[in-house]
């Protein structure tokens, strides 16, 4: 890798991105509830999501214009899945 | 660092049309996953959609998720030395990115072909059929981006580069590593 430089502000994030993943795999021995666990983990995947969108994919960079379209496709499915749950989900 | 830095006159309309393109596809994108995912949250809440931990392989899974997220640090490395004109750097980054890649998907079809011997088909039953669906799509993506950055790393080779190329492949491929870190606890551990 001579001549070749790393950038640490990439190298920070890609280690916290490790350590989340470590965080997610260890969850289930952690002595709280299944449904704390499970809450644990998406909110880890969430971090983590953020940490590539914000810094790899240099989101905090960008217009509004781009996070007007990276946004509205997630409002989209979010409310899809809420609109189905008194069907699917919710006792009757 | 090589030692011509090269120059890119004439690319910045082309790099901010290509990069709202690129946003309205990855859009797109999320609504397909967005959809098949939030199927999957509904019929496991709903009870017709039980997870089978017992026949995945977590650990094999968690291999892949360490070198899908290296590769997310080896594709901005490479977009990073493409910024800076460093055509070798660009070179080798994009090159890990593909090798990563390409063990991802060696790996995956390593972890179907015990699933598939052992009868988890992906008619098995509403678990494995979203599981292949899922898991599947995910990977013919990473196929997609595989190939994307081995004609760009070709591409440096024959001095055809251009930085924002790498930018636009690069929010491909993190976005498709964004996909799987939502997959990882939703399929295999949760």
């Amino acid at each position: 890798m001579t001549g070749t430089t790393l950038t640490r502000g990439y190298v920070i994030i890609w280690i916290w991105l490790l350590a989340l993943m470590t965080v997610s795999l260890f969850a289930n021995t952690l002595p709280v509830s299944r449904p704390a666990i499970v809450t644990l983990m998406f909110v880890v995947a969430a971090v983590k999501a953020v940490l590539v969108a914000l810094n790899f994919m240099h989101l905090r960079l960008e217009a509004w214009l781009i996070y007007a379209i990276a946004t509205a496709p997630m409002l989209l499915v979010f409310g899809l899945m809420l609109a189905l749950f008194p069907d699917f989900v919710l006792p009757r | 660092m090589s030692a011509a830095t090269p120059t890119y006159a004439g690319t910045a309309g082309a790099a901010a049309r290509g990069k709202v393109g690129i946003w309205w596809f990855l859009a797109s994108e999320v609504m397909l996953f967005g959809g098949l995912i939030s199927s999957f949250v509904i019929s496991r809440l709903g009870g017709s959609a039980h997870v089978e931990h017992d026949h995945l392989n977590v650990t094999v899974a968690a291999i892949n998720t360490f070198i899908l997220l290296s590769s997310s640090y080896t594709m901005v490395e490479a977009y990073a030395a493409a910024e800076r004109g460093d055509r070798r750097g660009m070179r080798v980054f994009l090159g890990l990115t593909v090798l990563g890649g390409l063990a991802f998907l060696g790996i995956k079809a390593y972890e179907y072909t015990g699933e598939i011997t052992h009868g988890f088909t992906p008619w098995a039953g509403t678990f494995w059929s979203f599981y292949y669906t899922m898991t599947g799509l995910h990977a013919l993506h990473v196929l997609i981006g595989v190939i994307a950055n081995a004609t760009l790393c070709l591409g440096a080779r024959l001095g055809l580069e251009r930085p924002y190329r790498v930018e636009l492949a690069g929010l491909y491929w993190h976005f498709v590593d964004i996909v799987w870190i939502f997959l990882f606890p939703l399929v295999y551990l949760s």
